[in-house]
C-alpha cells in the first residue's frame, strides 16, 4: 500500500537512467521498513514508515534529510544493530531480521562520530575487528598492509590510538569498516565534524568503494557531498520518504538547476 | 554462543583494560598494597592511641576538700597495706616502694600480660612476670592489683578546683562558663546536696576542660570539715557518698571513671576488711560466694573470631572493587567512547559480546579477590605487623579450606560482574554508570558484615541466603570447621543466583533501548 503521497516520478525512478556503473540484482533491498519507539507513559514515537528503496553492486545512495529525519534510524536497521518494528531489508541476500550475522557480515559500517579504542593501536583494532569477522590471522595481516599502503598509514600503525589526529583516526576507520572486504557499505554522514583533508579521505573512500563495484548507502544533509558522489538518493523526512531518484529528476522535482533549492521544495512540500 | 568468538573478545578486553592505569590500581595496587598498609598503620595508630590514653593526666574538678578527701583515702590505704606490697613487689625485683618507675613499668607490662591472657603474646618478659603473678596466693595478686589501681588514679589524676575552671578560652566559640562560676564553699551547701550547679560543671566536662568532677560533703563547709567527714562517717561504719561527673561520650572521661572506679574498688576491699576484723566476723562474712570463672577462649582465638567475620567481608569489597572499573569501561565506557556501535556491527551475537565482557570482568573481581587474601595472609603470617599484635595467631590454612574458599568465591565474583556489568551497561557515560553501580556496594556489603555478629551461627537456614552463607561459612573455614550440608546449600544458593544474575544480564544486552541508550 502506498504510504505517502508523491507524486509518479518518486514512485517509479526512471530505469532507463540507471546509474553509470550499477549493475546486476539489487544488494540492499528495504521493504516497507519502520520503526516505533516506545516512549514513557504510553506514548509513541515513529521514526521511521515504511521505508522502501533498493541500492545495486557499483552504485552509490544518498540518503538526505534534515537532522532528525530518520537516517540514522534507517540505516542502523540496515545494518541490524536496531530490529526494524515493521517490515524488513534484504542484504546480500539474507534477511536483516532473520539473518542478522551473516547481514553484518557483508556490511562495513562508519559513521562520523565512530570511535576507535582509544588504549589500542590502530594494528590491534583492525586485527581485532578482522578476528571477531572470522578471518585468519595472516589473512589479516594482508589486508593490513594492503590497506595501509592505500590509506598511507602505515607510520602510524603501532601507535595508541588516542595519540592520532583526527585525520588519522578517520583513516584507521575507514581502514576498520572495510577490513572485511564487505559487499556493502552503509555510512551513516561520514563526514560529520570533520575537517577538509579527513573529508577527503572519506570521499576518496566512496569513490574508490564504486570503483571497486561496491554497494554504497551514506546519508547525509550537505548537499554538496550528494551531488558530488551519488547515483540516486532518496530524501527523508518525518521519518518518510519524500523523494526517490536521480540528480537529474530531482532537479526537474524542483523546477530549476538548483539541487539545494529542489530539496527544499521536496521538504517542503513533504506529506 | 562461540568460544572462539568470546576468546577474541575476551583477549582484546583484557588487554584494553589492562592498560587503563584505574583498574590496574583498583585490580592489583589496590588490594595488595591498601591491606598490609591500613593494618600496619591502622594497628600502629591503635597501640599509640591506647598508650596514649594509658599514660594521660586527667584533670578533675573537685569542691573544697575534694582533693583532701581523696588523698587522704589514698593514705590511708597504703599505710594499711605498705609492708605487704613492699614484700610482695620484691619478688619481681623491684626493692623498694620508692622506685616509683620501676613499679609503674612493673604494672603496665603486669596490666598487659593480663589482658592478653599470657603466652606468647605479651613477650618473654612479661610472660615470665606474667606467671610469676599467677603462682602468688589469691589476696597477693589482689593486692598488687589494687596497688596498682590507687596508684595509676593518684598519679595520673591533677586536681582542679572549680573555682579555678577557665572562664572563657578554650572553650568552644559562643559557649562560655558564666563568671559566677560557684564553688562549693560558697554555696554552702548540705552534706547530702550533689554536685554544686551540675549544669555548669557538666559544660566543663562537656567542653573538655575537664576531664571529670568529684564532689564530696562539706559539713562545715571547708577543706577541714570535709577531711574529717569521710573518716567518721567510715569510722562509723556508714556509706560516705562521693558525687561523680562525666560524659560516656567522651573516651577520656570515660577513662576517668574506670580509673576512678578501679581506685575505690580498692578502697572498699581495704575498708571492708577493716570493717569486718573490728566486728570480730571472718573474711567471708561479707563475701558469700566465691565466684571464679574462667576464660577458655586464647587471645589468639579471640582475634581469629574477629579476622574470621572480616576476611569475607573484605574478599567480597575486593571482588567489586575489581570487577568495577573494567565493567564500566567495557560498557559505558565504549558507548562514549563511540566504540559499542561498531563492535554491535560484528558479525557476532550479543550473547557472545556480553559473554566476552562477563569474562574480562570476572577475571578481575577473582584477581582482586585474591591478590588481596594472598596479601593478607602474608601481612599475618610474615610477621610484617608490629610485634605482639597477631603472634600466635594460627590460621589453619588446610588446602581443602582454600578449596573451598575459591569454590565460594568463583561464584560470587560471577554474581557481582554479571550484576555490576548488566547495571554499568544501562549507563549512557562513564559517570552516569558509576552512579548506578557505586549504590551496588550496599547489596555486597551489608550480607558481608553479618559474620561481624557474634551470636550468628551457621544455622542451616542461614545457608539460603547468598553472600550471608557466604559470610559465616568462610568464617567456620578459617577455623577449621568443615560444615558440609551448610557448604553445599550455599553453593547450590550462590550458583541459583549467579544463573539468575548472569540471564539477567544477557536480557539487557540484548535490549537495544539499553544498548543504544547514548
Amino acid at each position: 500500500m502506498p504510504p505517502h503521497d508523491e507524486g509518479p516520478a518518486t514512485r517509479e525512478p526512471a530505469r532507463s537512467e540507471a546509474p553509470r556503473r550499477a549493475s546486476g540484482d539489487l544488494v540492499v533491498e528495504a521493504r516497507g521498513l519502520g520503526k516505533t519507539y516506545k516512549g514513557g507513559k504510553g506514548q509513541y514515537t515513529e521514526a521511521v514508515r515504511d521505508l522502501s528503496f533498493g541500492c545495486r553492486r557499483g552504485e552509490v545512495y544518498g540518503l538526505l534529510g534534515p537532522n532528525g529525519a530518520g537516517k540514522t534510524t534507517t540505516l542502523r536497521m540496515l545494518s541490524t544493530v536496531l530490529s526494524p518494528t515493521s517490515g524488513t531489508a534484504v542484504i546480500a541476500g539474507e534477511d536483516v531480521v532473520s539473518h542478522g550475522d551473516r547481514v553484518r557480515a557483508s556490511i562495513g559500517f562508519l559513521s562520523g562520530n565512530t570511535g576507535l579504542y582509544p588504549r589500542l593501536s590502530p594494528r590491534e583494532v583492525l586485527h581485532y575487528f578482522g578476528r571477531l569477522h572470522g578471518m585468519a590471522t595472516d589473512h589479516i595481516e594482508h589486508r593490513i598492509a594492503e590497506l595501509a599502503q592505500l590509506l598511507d598509514m602505515a607510520d602510524y600503525l603501532e601507535k595508541r590510538c588516542d595519540k592520532l589526529s583526527t585525520g588519522m583516526k578517520q583513516k584507521v576507520n575507514v581502514a576498520r569498516t572495510v577490513i572485511h572486504d564487505p559487499p556493502v557499505l552503509v555510512l551513516d554522514e561520514p563526514t560529520s565534524g570533520l575537517d577538509v583533508l579527513a573529508s577527503r579521505t572519506i570521499v576518496d573512500f566512496i569513490h574508490r568503494s564504486r570503483e571497486e563495484n561496491k554497494c554504497v548507502i551514506f546519508s547525509s544533509h550537505i548537499m554538496g557531498e550528494v551531488r558530488r558522489l551519488c547515483d540516486r538518493l532518496a530524501i527523508i523526512h518525518k521519518g518518510a520518504m519524500q523523494f526517490e531518484g536521480t540528480l537529474d529528476e530531482l532537479r526537474a522535482r524542483g523546477g530549476g538547476d538548483d539541487l539545494e533549492d529542489a530539496f527544499i521544495y521536496v521538504l517542503e512540500h513533504a506529506a | 554462543m562461540n568460544l572462539r568468538t568470546i576468546g577474541v573478545l575476551a583477549r582484546k578486553e583484557f588487554k584494553d583494560v589492562l592498560r587503563d592505569r584505574r583498574t590496574l590500581f583498583f585490580m592489583v595496587l589496590l588490594p595488595m598494597v591498601a591491606m598490609p598498609v591500613i593494618m600496619i598503620a591502622g594497628s600502629r595508630f591503635v597501640k599509640k592511641q591506647a598508650a596514649e590514653k594509658e599514660q594521660r593526666v586527667l584533670q578533675v574538678a573537685t569542691n573544697a576538700g575534694g582533693e583532701r578527701v581523696i588523698t587522704g583515702l589514698r593514705d590511708r590505704w597504703m599505710a594499711d597495706n605498705q609492708v605487704a606490697v613492699g614484700l610482695t613487689i620484691a619478688k619481681f625485683g623491684i626493692d623498694s616502694l620508692d622506685d616509683q618507675e620501676a613499679i609503674a613499668d612493673f604494672f603496665v607490662r603486669l596490666g598487659k600480660a593480663r589482658q592478653a591472657g599470657g603466652g606468647e603474646a605479651g613477650g618473654e618478659l612479661m610472660a615470665a612476670m606474667y606467671e610469676a603473678w599467677q603462682k602468688l596466693p589469691e589476696e597477693q595478686q589482689r593486692l598488687l592489683l589494687d596497688y596498682g589501681a590507687v596508684n595509676r588514679f593518684m598519679s595520673l589524676t591533677k586536681f582542679r578546683r572549680f573555682r579555678s575552671l577557665p572562664k572563657e578560652g578554650k572553650l568552644s566559640p559562643g559557649v562560655k562558663i558564666p563568671d559566677d562560676m560557684p564553688d562549693a564553699e560558697a554555696l554552702n551547701l548540705p552534706p547530702d546536696a550533689s554536685l554544686p550547679d551540675p549544669e555548669v560543671v557538666a559544660l566543663a566536662v562537656q567542653e573538655k576542660v575537664v576531664h571529670g568532677a568529684l564532689y564530696v560533703p562539706t559539713p562545715g563547709g571547708d577543706e577541714a570539715s570535709a577531711a574529717r567527714e569521710v573518716f567518721v562517717t567510715l569510722d562509723e561504719g556508714r556509706a560516705y557518698r562521693i558525687d561523680v561527673l562525666y560524659d560516656a561520650s567522651i573516651s577520656l572521661s570515660k577513662e576517668f571513671l574506670d580509673r576512678f572506679e578501679g581506685f575505690m574498688a580498692a578502697l572498699e576491699r581495704d575498708e571492708m576488711r577493716r570493717r569486718v576484723l573490728n566486728e570480730g566476723l571472718r573474711s567471708t562474712f561479707v563475701a558469700p560466694f566465691d565466684l571464679e570463672p574462667a576464660d577458655i577462649a586464647s587471645a589468639s582465638r579471640k582475634l581469629q573470631g574477629a579476622l574470621g567475620g572480616l576476611l569475607p567481608y573484605l574478599i567480597i569489597v575486593f571482588c567489586f572493587l575489581g570487577a568495577f572499573y573494567p565493567a564500566l569501561d567495557l560498557t559505558a565506557g565504549e558507548k562514549e567512547r563511540f566504540t559499542l556501535e561498531t563492535l554491535l556491527l560484528s558479525p557476532i551475537s550479543r550473547l557472545d559480546i556480553a559473554a566476552g565482557k562477563f569474562v574480562v570482568v570476572f577475571v578481575a573481581a577473582v584477581t582482586a579477590a585474591i591478590l588481596f587474601t594472598t596479601s593478607m595472609f602474608i601481612t599475618v603470617t610474615q610477621g610484617v605487623l608490629p610485634e605482639g599484635l597477631l603472634a600466635g595467631l594460627d590460621f589453619r590454612l588446610e588446602p581443602l579450606a582454600i578449596v573451598l574458599t575459591l569454590s565460594l568465591l568463583l561464584p560470587i565474583a560471577a554474581v557481582i560482574a554479571a550484576l555490576v556489568l548488566g547495571v554499568a551497561l544501562c549507563g549512557r557515560s562513564f559517570k552516569e554508570a558509576q552512579n548506578y553501580v557505586a549504590p551496588l556496594q550496599i547489596l555486597f556489603i551489608i550480607p558481608g558484615m553479618v559474620a561481624f555478629l557474634p551470636d550468628l551461627e551457621t544455622e542451616t537456614h542461614l545457608a539460603w541466603i547468598p553472600l550471608v552463607n557466604v559470610s559465616l561459612l568462610m568464617k567456620e573455614l578459617l577455623k577449621g570447621n568443615y560444615l558440609w550440608d551448610f557448604y553445599w546449600i550455599t553453593l547450590g544458593s550462590l550458583l541459583l543466583m549467579t544463573a539468575l544474575v548472569l540471564w539477567g544480564s544477557s536480557l539487557l544486552f540484548r535490549r537495544e533501548s539499553v544498548l543504544m541508550r547514548t
